[in-house]
């Protein structure tokens, strides 16, 4: 079966209170549940729902994602540096999958 | 021997300019765009049960024409300092003349995440594009950008 990967773009070290962007990026269908297979049946939906970025356990960005985001979905946000430590990048699928991508930030 | 390119018009020079200038065409057009309509409104007061405003704080960036309706480029900037005493919690992007109304909510932390975002979106059919904003003290800002795809991005 197809495994969706998850990649994120972000800096590994930024200066206290700098504002720095983050670029993720994950291979997923997508699919919406409306469209039909050549014996014109129902796709089921099957989709990301939610996306969430933590820092060190807070949650500092957040998308309810919807059956209209592009298939792959490309989210680009905007993070304040506060604190060194672990930023957490999490994609929840319908049906419980869950994606996970781990960073560490050095803040100056 | 390999080709040389004399001049620096690749066919990659020549895309990137032409989307740069599109880009920059649309983002021109939204200072002028007019005020929501009224289905606008009746449909965010459905949605929300709030009334929302129109507000030239809210910028929702996109072609206003695109060939393809599987992959739309969005972007969103809000105007707000971000404190804990004035900050947007949440926008919302609806698209009306979807099968689905409803595209992404962004939810933003005072302090720690800014309120501007990039992602990409399917269209139906060529519509009005809604970005909805609820600030830290419950109104709700709006504004809309007009776009034209010329196919179906939910088949």
């Amino acid at each position: 079966m197809f495994t969706p990967a998850p990649r994120v773009q972000v800096p590994s070290a930024a200066a206290n209170g700098e504002v720095f962007p983050v670029k993720t990026l994950i291979s997923h269908q997508m699919e919406t549940g409306l469209r039909h297979d050549d014996q014109g049946n129902a796709i089921p939906r099957k989709i990301l729902n939610k996306f969430i970025c933590r820092h060190n356990d807070v949650v500092v960005f957040s998308v309810d994602l919807h059956e209209a985001i592009a298939a792959n979905p490309f989210i680009e946000f905007y993070l304040r540096a506060t604190e060194s430590g672990r930023l957490e990048f999490v994609w929840e699928e319908d049906g419980g999958g869950i994606y996970v991508l781990e960073h560490h930030l050095t803040v100056a | 021997m390999e080709k040389t390119r004399p001049l620096g018009f690749t066919r990659r020079t020549v895309l990137t300019a032409a989307v740069a200038g599109s880009t920059g065409f649309a983002s021109a057009a939204l200072t002028s765009s007019p005020p929501p309509n009224g289905d606008a409104v009746d449909l965010v007061k459905r949605l929300t049960g709030k009334t929302p405003t129109a507000s030239d704080r809210l910028h929702l960036v996109m072609p206003q024409v695109f060939p393809n309706g599987y992959t739309v480029p969005l972007t969103l900037l809000i105007d707000s300092p971000m404190t804990e005493s004035d900050h947007v919690r949440r926008v919302s992007v609806l698209a009306p003349r979807n099968p689905l109304v409803e595209v992404a909510t962004f939810h933003f932390v005072p302090q720690r995440s800014e309120p501007r975002v990039s992602t990409r979106i399917r269209l139906a059919e060529p519509q009005y594009v809604l970005a909805v904003a609820e600030m830290n003290d419950g109104t709700l800002l709006m504004t809309e950008t007009w776009v034209e795809v010329a196919t179906n991005g939910c088949k």
